[in-house]
């Protein structure tokens, strides 16, 4: 018998806000965009709430409905590259001083802008493996893609990301350097 | 896939979950509680659909007695028009026959001088 969700539904959003708020916000690049989609989704999960049968089964559904509408909210829109740059930047509050375990906020903030200059296929593949540690499988799936092109989708995003990376990051990792 | 390496682990405390935006809970909620408030036939699967469906028979009707408004008009009209002509062809026959009669009595008048 299938779990009623109805009475978790402030749990489930308290729960699970910022994973559907950063999804977006990553693949979008626009703050306000993502809250309006955060808030769409969750809207839309009230009115699903008879077909979740699990906690589990509530984030999947949650993560899959959010990249698809993020997906038609980049193509509606056409977000361009340098824009996400600035939203992420300006827009919105906490960057990444709060990345712990020895990346530098400055770094990290750098890496994620070269995020919002990939390919669209990519990104999301990224995305869901390194923001939400999602295996290629379980990504394949969420997408609804064939598994190979996932992993294709994750080597050729993470070689064109290190290759993105590695200009600007060995200028900035030297300019910390001499800091020092 | 399963191993890290360090550009891997430095790409994934890039992407870390970053904080939702205050307040966007209460707005989902506010806007959950407003939804539920909503007029109950509002709620009703396909409600905007059928209301763009009512939309459109209504402007149909509209258009269409517009439309039979400006016909019977123009009948109308046009059933003038064809009286007005009418009249116009009666007076000319009339004007016509009494010329004919002016004639011939100038033409009597003319022989009866002549004898």
């Amino acid at each position: 018998m299938a779990h009623d969700w109805q009475q978790d539904f402030e749990r489930l959003v308290d729960e699970h806000q910022s994973m559907i708020y950063s999804l977006a916000l990553r693949m979008t690049g626009d703050r306000g965009l993502a809250e309006e989609i955060a808030q769409d989704v969750f809207l839309e999960l009230d009115k699903n709430l008879g077909k979740i049968e699990s906690a589990e089964h509530a984030c999947w559904w949650l993560r899959r409905v959010t990249m698809s509408r993020a997906t038609d909210a980049l193509r509606r829109r056409r977000v361009r590259g340098m824009d996400l740059w600035v939203a992420l930047e300006d827009e919105h509050g906490a960057p990444a001083e709060e990345n712990t375990a020895g990346v530098s906020a400055a770094l990290g903030a750098r890496l994620e802008y070269l995020m919002t200059t990939l390919p669209e296929a990519q990104r999301s593949a990224l995305i869901l493996r390194y923001q939400e540690d999602m295996m290629p499988e379980e990504i394949a799936a969420m997408l609804e893609a064939p598994l190979a092109t996932v992993k294709s989708n994750l080597q050729r995003g993470l070689k064109l990301l290190r290759a993105k990376a590695t200009s600007q990051l060995r200028e900035f990792i030297r300019g910390v350097k001499t800091d020092a | 896939m399963n191993e890290l390496d360090e550009f891997e682990r430095e790409l994934q405390q890039a992407l870390e979950r970053r904080p939702a935006p205050p307040g966007l809970k209460r707005r989902i909620l506010e806007r959950r509680a407003a939804r539920r408030t909503r007029p109950v036939w509002l709620g009703f699967p396909h409600a905007a659909m059928w209301m763009r469906v009512a939309a459109t028979l209504l402007i149909v009707a509209i258009l269409g007695g517009v439309g039979m408004e400006w016909r019977a008009k123009k009948t109308e009209e046009r059933r003038r028009g064809e009286a007005a002509r009418q009249q116009v062809l009666t007076a000319l026959r009339i004007t016509g026959h009494a010329l004919d009669k002016v004639q011939t009595r100038l033409a009597e008048h003319d022989r009866d001088s002549g004898e």
